[in-house]
């Protein structure tokens, strides 16, 4: 059985300290920078008391499981988008099923009306 | 009078107010609608499958694009292509506006160029 691909995980990978930052931003696909320049900033502003949030974080996220492997940027965004809003994910997906219908349905629409290309050589014996 | 009031003021806030709230919140939480692991499942089956036929969808026109000298459409972008199979992943930037063309090389230019153009 393959894990969760909705929890949050520590990205031990990718980590600069503990993995908390680069979870987030493997959770939620914003730039691991980004996030890592906004917590020091709130441990500053907050004048230390965010710190040990950070590392309560640490100690209870699981790790990123091993079998936990996106194949492409491509899955590992879409379910980035489906932890963010599975509804909207599943829209996205419906439509590129009706984007297939159509395609398909351009192409048979194509082979069907025109002969063909038994008439196209038909044509050229002539 | 005011001493002994601030306290257990104090007391409740802290050990019945912000649990309260805490606790509101985690169980309206975890009532939301969440994916369940079957949902997952499906939508990772759904996900795989519409690509394949997106891919398989691509190689179509593709061989259409190939026979049919007056077949106009481009459905599939050059990056969301099936890279892999053709090898091509790299160059297919290179290709820009027009992939196909680079895809079927010459083997198939000469058969383009013989047809006459002709909508059926």
């Amino acid at each position: 059985m393959t894990p969760s691909r909705t929890k949050f995980y520590l990205d031990k990978q990718n980590k600069k300290f503990l993995g908390v930052c680069s979870g987030i931003s493997d959770y939620t696909g914003v730039d691991a920078t980004v996030i890592r320049i906004g917590l020091l900033l709130a441990i500053f502003m907050s004048g230390g008391t965010f710190l040990p949030v950070y590392f309560i974080t640490a100690w209870m996220a699981p790790k990123k499981p091993t079998e936990l492997r996106y194949e492409d940027k491509e899955e590992k965004k879409f379910w980035q988008g489906v932890r963010s809003n599975p509804k909207r994910a599943a829209r996205h997906v419906r439509s590129r099923f009706r984007e297939i219908d159509r395609r398909l349905a351009d192409v048979e629409t194509y082979v069907t009306s025109s002969h063909g290309r038994l008439a196209r050589e038909i044509d050229s014996l002539r | 009078m005011l001493e002994l009031l601030v306290p257990i003021l104090i007391m409740g806030i802290l050990f019945i107010g912000l649990p309260w709230i805490i606790f509101h919140y985690v169980t309206k939480w975890k009532t939301a609608a969440t994916l369940t692991r079957e949902d997952e499942d499906l939508l990772d089956e759904l996900h795989d499958l519409a690509r394949r036929l997106d891919e398989r969808m691509c190689s179509i026109e593709r061989i259409m694009q190939a026979d049919n000298p007056n077949w106009r459409q481009l459905g599939c972008d050059p990056a969301s292509l099936g890279a892999g199979d053709l090898g091509l992943g790299r160059d297919r930037e290179a290709a820009g506006r027009d992939p196909l063309a680079r895809d079927y090389g010459g083997s198939v230019q000469p058969l383009r160029s013989n047809q006459p153009d002709r909508r059926y």
